[in-house]
C-alpha cells in the first residue's frame, strides 16, 4: 500500500539553493546584478554595448556574462569597452541557470565590480523560471515586436521589475501602441517599471543609465550597517 | 522548451525524499503547474517519462494540477479568473485585485510504497 507524503517545496528548489549563494556572495560584495531577458532581437546585446560605452569613462566598474545557445559572438562584441565579458554557452539549452552562471563566475572575480549584467538567452518563456541570484530581472520590449506581448507572455512581465520600452525611436514606422504595451504590462505587473530607451536616437539611454545608478545607491545603502 | 531540466529537477527532489523516507520506491509525484508556470504540459509529461526510464523510478507516475491565474479583490475579497490579466472586480467593480495564484511550480505530494 502508498504512503502518500505531503511535499510542499519548488521544483527549481535546487537552482534556488545555488541563486541564494550567488545573491550573497554579490551582496558581500555591493554588486548590483541585472538580468536581461527578452525575445531575439529585442537588442539586449546592443543596450550592454552603449550601456559599456556609456560607463567606461566613469569610475563604474562592470562586467557580463552573455549566454547564447552557440557562437562567442556576444561577448566578442561586448569586450571591446574593457570591461570583462564572458560567454555561456548553453549547447542548446534555452535559458541561464544558477548553476551556470556560478560555474561561469569561477572564472570571473566579481572582487571591485559595481554592477554584474547577465544577459539571459533570447527567449520570453524559460528564463523567466530560473532566478539567477539577481536584484531585478529587466524585460527588454522593442517597438518593432508586437505590443501584445505582455499578455502572451505574462510569467516574464510579472517577474520583471524594469520594462525598457527599446528601439523608442522607430515607434513612428510601426503599429506598435506604447500605451497598450505599458497597460497590459501593468495588468500583470501594476509594480513593473517602465522606460523607453534607443541605441541609435533620442531619448537614448539615459534613463536606463540613472536607473542603474539608483538601483545601485539603494542596494549600497540597504547594505550599510544602521547609524547609532 | 526547459521541460526536460524541469523533469530532471522533479525527479532528483522526489529521490530525494525518498531516500530520507527509509529508501522507499517513488509511484507517484504530484506537481502544480501555474498557468503562467512557462511550463508546457504535455512536453513536461513526455519528458518526465524519458527521465525517470530504466532508472529505479521507471513506471512512477506523474500527476500534474493545473492551476489558473487567480485574483483577489482588494476592495471586496471576491476571488475570480481574470479575462486577459483584467483586475477589474465582476462582484464590485473595483480597479484593484492583486494576483494571488498562477504562477507556481512546485512539488506537491509524492506516494511511496
Amino acid at each position: 500500500m502508498a504512503e502518500r507524503v505531503e511535499v510542499r517545496q519548488s521544483v527549481l528548489k535546487e537552482n534556488d539553493r545555488i541563486a541564494g549563494e550567488l545573491r550573497e556572495a554579490l551582496a558581500a560584495r555591493q554588486i548590483l546584478c541585472l538580468n536581461l531577458i527578452s525575445s531575439p532581437g529585442a537588442g539586449k546585446t546592443s543596450i550592454l554595448e552603449s550601456t559599456l560605452d556609456a560607463l567606461r569613462g566613469t569610475s563604474r566598474r562592470v562586467a557580463v556574462l552573455t549566454g547564447d545557445i552557440q557562437t562567442e559572438r556576444d561577448a566578442d562584441r561586448l569586450r571591446r569597452f574593457g570591461f570583462p565579458a564572458l560567454q555561456i554557452t548553453t549547447g542548446g539549452t534555452c535559458h541561464l541557470d544558477a548553476s551556470m552562471v556560478r560555474r561561469a563566475l569561477e572564472e570571473m572575480p566579481l572582487d571591485g565590480l559595481d554592477v554584474l549584467f547577465i544577459e539571459n538567452v533570447g527567449n520570453l518563456v524559460c528564463p523567466a523560471s530560473y532566478d539567477l541570484g539577481e536584484d531585478a530581472k529587466v524585460v527588454v520590449l522593442s517597438v518593432a515586436e508586437g505590443d501584445d506581448k505582455p499578455l502572451k507572455y505574462p510569467g516574464i512581465f510579472r517577474r520583471a521589475r524594469l520594462m525598457l520600452l527599446h528601439k523608442i525611436d522607430l515607434l513612428p514606422y510601426t503599429r506598435f501602441s506604447r500605451e497598450a504595451a505599458v497597460a497590459d504590462a501593468r495588468r500583470v505587473n501594476p509594480e513593473i517599471e517602465v522606460l523607453e530607451t534607443s541605441c541609435l536616437a533620442e531619448p537614448g539611454l539615459g534613463a536606463w543609465l540613472r536607473w542603474i545608478e539608483g538601483r545601485l545607491e539603494e542596494k549600497r545603502q540597504a547594505g550599510r550597517p544602521a547609524r547609532v | 522548451m526547459h521541460e526536460l531540466s524541469i523533469a530532471q529537477s522533479i525527479v532528483d527532489s522526489a529521490r530525494e525524499h525518498a531516500t530520507l523516507n527509509g529508501g522507499r520506491r517513488v509511484v507517484r509525484i504530484g506537481v502544480r503547474v501555474g498557468e503562467i508556470s512557462g511550463v508546457a504540459v504535455e512536453a513536461l509529461e513526455f519528458c518526465f517519462g524519458m527521465t525517470v526510464q530504466d532508472t529505479d523510478m521507471d513506471g512512477a507516475a506523474l500527476e500534474l494540477e493545473r492551476i489558473p491565474v487567480r485574483f483577489r479583490c482588494s476592495r471586496c475579497a471576491h476571488e475570480f479568473h481574470p479575462v486577459e490579466f483584467l483586475g477589474q472586480c465582476p462582484t464590485c467593480g473595483s480597479d484593484g485585485a492583486t494576483m494571488i495564484a498562477g504562477d507556481e511550480l512546485g512539488l506537491s505530494f509524492l506516494e511511496l510504497e
